[in-house]
């Protein structure tokens, strides 16, 4: 037995050979499932498990980008991006017990927030409160309720509020510029979000970033040719005017002729671009840009032009006007008297439809519509704002004669008050247009100019517009202490469904100022004025004066005075 | 007699360069995290820092507003324009 117990007991042959092949299939049957996976990766190889693994654990955020500022000439901000909290909670995370506790730093009332996790009981995402100032979310988020989370956003706000509401414009929740400037500008202001892998854990909270996928394009800061200050004060006047004359809207534009920018620009009425439930779209239209009106008198300067480049008129020929009134394809066109025998330059002044008619005829309609299309009307100005219109300067093949006159009077054709002013700012500017812009342009930046008319032509009717606030004219409420103006007055029927309204009127009035050195140009619109004080001079210059005072005083022009040259010398005779 | 010198002086060579870049990859992914981090912390700062600015910029345009102006200087102050004859003009 003994012996039989020390002698090894030799195992058959077979189970060594059955051993080795069983681990060697099995080895082979783990590494074929591995190059199964690895190498040749069909269906549920490494890049589905890759692909599952990332499901579960790896998210991407976005990383917020803010909005460009726009800021006016002199850097105030006229619309700011800030950085905000909107706090969200996951309902299915949220617990019972910290419900007190979050309605509280909250600030619900615990029913409240009750019945809102109601609703969204099967829900994952529920916001609790949005756009927070990072202070606020803080308080909220330091109590660590499970469940609470925060997302970084950013708000508009509009620091000058209704003043620049207009030309500004709106963004809308996402930031997207919607209206106005921000629409205009959306792809230099707008920043585009770049995006992050992080690792999150069950609960979704972030354990670590991997790494930025997308940088954050943060938006350009843009600087507008607009003055706040002017601005400001336009508005100002703007909406006195309108509370003193009741009228429906108006409108006022300031422009540089020199360099073509767009100084200020308002609209009455108005709204609160801060507050979105104060919107209503006709407080929002831009009307210096979006509404077409028939320019009336307004244009009479644009007939001096076509009847000096004629050659036949030279502003001191003589048109006799009376007796005050002429039948034209049986329509009466008067005076309001009986002028007689007077110069171009006084028709223009005293604004005479019977002279205004007679040089149109000897003018023919075609010149004046050439220069017509010369100014800019009819064709958008270069600004490109949303919503801009072009006017219309009628082209017909036939016309009758009372047609021609009217087209002379400014009926008949329409623009906008942006393109009155244009027009009136090639004189300021000795003949040349600048295309117009609302972005600030730098000192030495070219500027495509082009001819429009002759300098000595532009001089000429400078010469005339000054007249028009003088002793004689038709505007003598536009005038401005220490400086002298120049300007049309416009007076226009508004068109209702059975044609011109006896009643109702525009109220026009273009001015350049100082006429010494001419560069500001204003253009005013008042709809609908009530009461006798309907006309241009009457209802639009006042307007034009107060405003134009605050140009020239806030652009430091030197005010023009005959006695200060006495003074002058009467102080340095003092000192010797 | 040649061939059997050098060929593990090559071997020993690839063998160290692999370790060294091994640790290199080990050391650049480390400083890659510390450098995100980094990057991390600083958004975070600057993300405050925008904030602070623009409530700043809020503040000083709501404090610097011209109506704010106009109404101080002619209620408190009693500040007006000049008219046109208090004003000399100096010529140089």
């Amino acid at each position: 037995m003994s012996r039989q117990r020390t002698q090894p007991v030799e195992p058959p042959a077979w189970r060594f050979w059955w051993l080795s092949l069983l681990l060697f299939a099995l080895g082979t049957l783990l590494i074929g499932r591995l190059v199964l996976i690895q190498a040749i990766d069909k269906d549920h190889g490494a890049g589905f498990l890759k692909k599952q693994g990332a499901m579960r654990a790896v998210r991407l955020a976005e990383i917020p980008a803010y909005r460009g500022l726009i800021t006016d000439r002199r850097g105030d901000p006229l619309a700011v991006s800030t950085p905000v909290v909107s706090l969200w909670a996951n309902p299915q995370h949220l617990r019972d017990s910290d419900l007190l506790a979050l309605a509280n730093a909250l600030g619900f009332a615990r029913d409240a927030l009750e019945a809102k996790l109601e609703r969204y009981a099967d829900k994952q995402f529920m916001y609790l409160a949005r756009s927070q100032t990072p202070d606020q979310a803080r308080r909220v988020l330091d109590l660590g309720i499970v469940g609470v989370r925060s997302q970084r956003e950013y708000r508009r706000f509009y620091p000058a509020g209704e003043v620049t509401s207009q030309v500004v414009g709106l963004t809308n929740t996402d930031e997207r510029g919607v209206s106005g400037l921000e629409k205009h500008l959306d792809a230099e202001l707008f920043g585009r979000p770049g995006k992050k892998r992080y690792l999150k854990d069950l609960h979704g909270d972030a354990i670590r970033d991997i790494g930025v996928v997308t940088e954050a394009r943060h938006g350009t800061e843009i600087a507008l040719s607009i003055d706040l200050r002017l601005q400001t004060l336009q508005h100002r006047e703007l909406q006195r005017a309108m509370i003193a004359t009741g009228a429906k809207a108006g409108a006022a534009v300031t422009i540089d002729a020199w360099t073509g920018e767009i100084l200020a620009m308002t609209n009455h009425p108005v709204f609160n671009p801060n507050s979105r439930a104060d919107f209503n779209a006709e407080a929002a239209r831009n009307r210096v840009m979006t509404d077409v009106i028939e320019p009336g008198s307004t244009v009479k300067p644009l007939l001096l032009v076509a009847a000096l480049e004629g050659g036949a008129f030279t502003i001191d020929t003589l048109i006799d006007t009376s007796p005050g009134r002429m039948r034209v394809n049986g329509k009466m066109l008067s005076d309001p008297r009986n002028y007689g025998e007077i110069s171009v330059s006084r028709v223009i002044e005293k604004s005479s439809q019977v002279g205004v008619t007679k040089i149109s005829q000897a003018v023919g309609h075609e010149p004046l519509l050439e220069v017509y299309r010369r100014f800019g009307f009819g064709v958008k100005s270069a600004v490109g704002f949303p919503g801009e219109r072009a006017g219309l300067v009628p082209n017909r093949e036939r016309w009758a004669d009372i047609e021609k006159a009217t087209l002379a009077f400014g009926y008949g054709l329409t623009t906008t008050p942006l393109q009155l002013a244009q027009a009136y700012a090639v004189f300021a500017n000795q003949g040349l247009r600048v295309p117009l812009t609302l972005l600030k342009r730098s000192a030495n930046e070219h500027l495509h100019s082009e001819r429009v008319i002759a300098a000595e032509i532009a001089e000429q009717v400078l010469t005339v517009l000054e007249r028009v606030t003088g002793e004689h004219g038709t505007a003598t409420r536009a005038r401005v202490a220490g400086f002298s103006v120049g300007g049309k007055t416009g007076t226009v029927h508004k068109v209702g469904a059975q044609g011109y309204i006896d009643d109702q009127y525009l109220a026009l009035f273009v001015g350049i100022a100082p006429m010494n050195e001419p560069r500001y140009v204003t253009a005013i619109m008042v709809d609908q004025p009530l009461g006798n004080d309907y006309g241009g001079g009457a209802a639009a210059a006042p307007i034009y004066a107060r405003i134009t005072e605050g140009v020239l005083r806030l652009r430091n022009a030197t005010p023009r005075m005959e006695v200060s040259r006495e003074m002058r010398l009467a102080s340095l005779g003092a000192e010797q | 007699m040649f061939r059997v010198q050098r060929e593990p002086a090559i071997a020993t060579a690839l063998l160290m360069l692999c370790l060294v870049s091994a640790i290199a990859v080990v050391y650049s992914s480390h400083s890659c995290r510390r450098f995100y981090g980094a990057l991390q912390d600083l958004e975070i700062e600057r993300w405050r820092a925008q904030a602070h600015y623009s409530r700043l910029l809020l503040e000083q345009s709501t404090l610097a507003s011209p109506h704010r102006v106009l109404g101080i200087a002619k209620d408190e102050l009693g500040m007006r324009a000049p008219s046109i004859d208090a004003i000399r003009v100096v010529v140089e």
